[in-house]
């Protein structure tokens, strides 16, 4: 195997500047077996991974959006406006306005946003109904428009496939055959599908039938979707196990600063961080389910 | 008494695990039958001329690295291979820091200059109206590059480009769901009459069928399509165990996953199959 983190050079133990030090790697280690207990049942190593990862998340989106969404699209974007010499004109989503139309309409928006904090301190308050008011209409018009033709007229389009022409019979023969067939049963299935969200008319054998047809359709679609999900899951695990496989490499050894050439390579590889973070944690597992155990049986 | 239905399904995870990791390590690389969506994805790029300029946009972040890294790796080599120049933009936060290693990596190998052959503009808030912002005009969407803070129309690279998608000739998206390939359809795609490549993770994938190819040129479905674009694009190229970032290496690694997988699933299936027939058994014993 080849896994995708394997590094033959020992890597530097902390080493901000590389893309894995000696510390990443235990961290992964730890983090990834973490998250994987509690397949096994929830766990201390699990919860201090859960929080780790929500409050690192949230520290890095924060910061990012600090950069792009405040610092960029206001005191820069005010900046720069500023520093744009009278007469000359500044772009501003696609047209070309005077400096000071643009500081303004910056202002208003950055306006609009701190009214929408309002709610914080007066929840009933008008103020943050306008922004909000705003922001609903302005989504809504960009949904209509692009959305309707993406989701709406090019796919009653895309449905009304052309029928291939052939010489051998109705459907044709050979790949004209199946392509045919597959737009019928495209058709149908669509037919039936949305036949079964009509409830104006009460359902009798022939309605009930088409219905019934179309919940097979829906559920074969069903189908796809979780076997398609399932793909994605499993994707994810054998990444996982590539990257953990990768930090048995000898460079990440606990060996490797001793004595790596002289100590055999699965020895090597046995005091790994991916084997002694999983041995660790199944003694920590072990040892909180029997502590469990007895304290439940002194209570009774 | 215990019945077979009541068994523990942490058994079901351990057999899932021992069988991924059975097959990881006895895994073995194999080539797949190209498909025609990731087909037309690569001709999609071949087609294009030298020196054009492509939107590639980051939409995902680590948590899907596995389907998309791979596709986004390939695809920066095929482009820049071919002397076709990236306009790089992100809309997910989590991308930029992730995405710039691997240019830096990859664009040196053909001696590309950045601001000239590719240019790093990062991410901007607003999921679909920061969309619509990039479409209608790119240099206000983006005032300075995500790199070196200078303001974009300083490059040479963005000389060409106008409000519209004016001087792009393709849109790429790897997306990983919401915001992603279907809002840059919506607000991109229909509007400026923009060609549009994507690569999509396996949840996402059922999604696109509907959208090929009237809206969408071509796509990489999931970590399979990720494995079938990967043959294309390294074709005579043989994989080097030393060195992980290859793409030859990568295509390789994928190809042996794709082996851990079909037997994943095929355990899957026949779980399934097991627990149906345990749960009519059942049911009809109990009427």
């Amino acid at each position: 195997m080849i896994p995708l983190a394997l590094q033959q050079a020992a890597p530097e133990f902390f080493d901000l500047s590389s893309n894995m030090d000696g510390v990443g790697a235990w961290m992964v280690c730890f983090f990834t077996l973490a998250v994987y207990s509690f397949l096994y049942r929830d766990n201390a190593f699990y919860k201090t991974a859960e929080h780790v990862f929500v409050g690192a998340g949230t520290a890095f989106f924060a910061l990012q959006y600090y950069e792009e969404g405040i610092k960029g699209a206001i005191w820069e974007h005010i900046e720069r406006a500023v520093n744009t010499a009278p007469g000359e004109i500044f772009e501003l989503g696609g047209y070309a306005v005077d400096p000071t139309v643009a500081i303004v309409l910056r202002c208003i928006a950055a306006v609009l946003g701190l009214m929408l904090l309002s709610r914080l301190f007066l929840p009933n308050s008008w103020m943050a109904r306008w922004p909000l008011a705003i922001m609903v209409g302005v989504y809504a018009a960009l949904k209509m428009t692009g959305e309707t033709q993406s989701k709406l007229v090019l796919q009653v389009k895309g449905a009304m496939k052309p029928w291939a022409t052939t010489d051998g019979g109705l459907l044709g023969s050979g790949e004209v055959f199946y392509q045919n067939l597959s737009y019928v049963i495209l058709l149908v299935g669509l037919i039936c599908a949305l036949l079964h969200f009509v409830f104006t008319f009460q359902r009798g054998k022939t309605l009930g039938g088409i219905s019934r047809v179309g919940v097979v359709t829906l559920m074969i679609t069903f189908g796809s979707m979780f076997g398609f999900t399932v793909l994605g899951r499993y994707a994810l695990l054998i990444e996982r196990l590539d990257n953990l496989a990768g930090f048995t490499a000898p460079a990440y050894s606990l060996l490797a600063s001793a004595d790596s050439a002289g100590a055999s390579s699965r020895v090597s590889q046995l005091i790994s961080p991916p084997w002694i973070v999983a041995g660790i944690l199944v003694l920590g597992l072990l040892i909180t389910r029997a502590s469990g155990e007895s304290d439940s049986a002194s209570a009774s | 008494m215990a019945t077979v239905t009541d068994i523990d399904r942490r058994w079901v995870f351990l057999i899932m695990g021992l069988v991924v990791l059975i097959t990881y390590i006895g895994g073995v690389a194999k080539d797949l039958p190209v498909s025609e969506y990731v087909d037309a994805y690569y001709k999609t790029i071949e087609d294009l001329p030298a020196g054009s300029v492509v939107m590639l946009s980051a939409d995902f972040d680590p948590a899907s690295a596995a389907e998309l890294l791979p596709m986004y790796q390939a695809t920066i080599h095929h482009l820049l291979r071919r002397d076709i120049r990236i306009v790089n933009v992100a809309t997910w936060p989590a991308a930029p820091p992730y995405t710039r290693r691997w240019f830096d990596q990859i664009a040196p190998q053909y001696g590309k200059v950045y601001g000239t052959d590719w240019l790093e503009l990062g991410f901007l808030p607003g999921d679909d109206v920061a969309m619509g912002q990039i479409g209608g005009s790119i240099t206000s969407a983006f005032a300075e590059d995500a790199r070196e803070n200078k303001p974009i129309t300083d490059f040479p690279l963005t000389a060409e480009l106008s409000s519209n998608m004016g001087g792009i000739v393709l849109l790429v998206s790897l997306s990983a769901g919401y915001p992603g390939i279907l809002e840059w359809i919506a607000q991109v795609g229909g509007r400026y009459d923009v060609p549009i490549l994507t690569g999509t993770t396996a949840v996402q994938t059922p999604d696109l069928y509907a959208y090929y190819p009237s809206q969408c040129s071509g796509f990489l479905g999931a970590a399979t399509g990720a494995t079938q674009y990967l043959q294309l694009v390294t074709v005579g190229e043989t994989e080097v165990p030393d060195d992980p970032d290859n793409l030859a290496t990568v295509r390789a690694s994928n190809q042996r996953r794709m082996f851990v997988q079909s037997w994943a699933h095929g355990i899957l299936i026949l779980l399934i199959i097991v627990g149906n027939v345990l749960y009519f058994r059942g049911r009809s014993q109990t009427a």
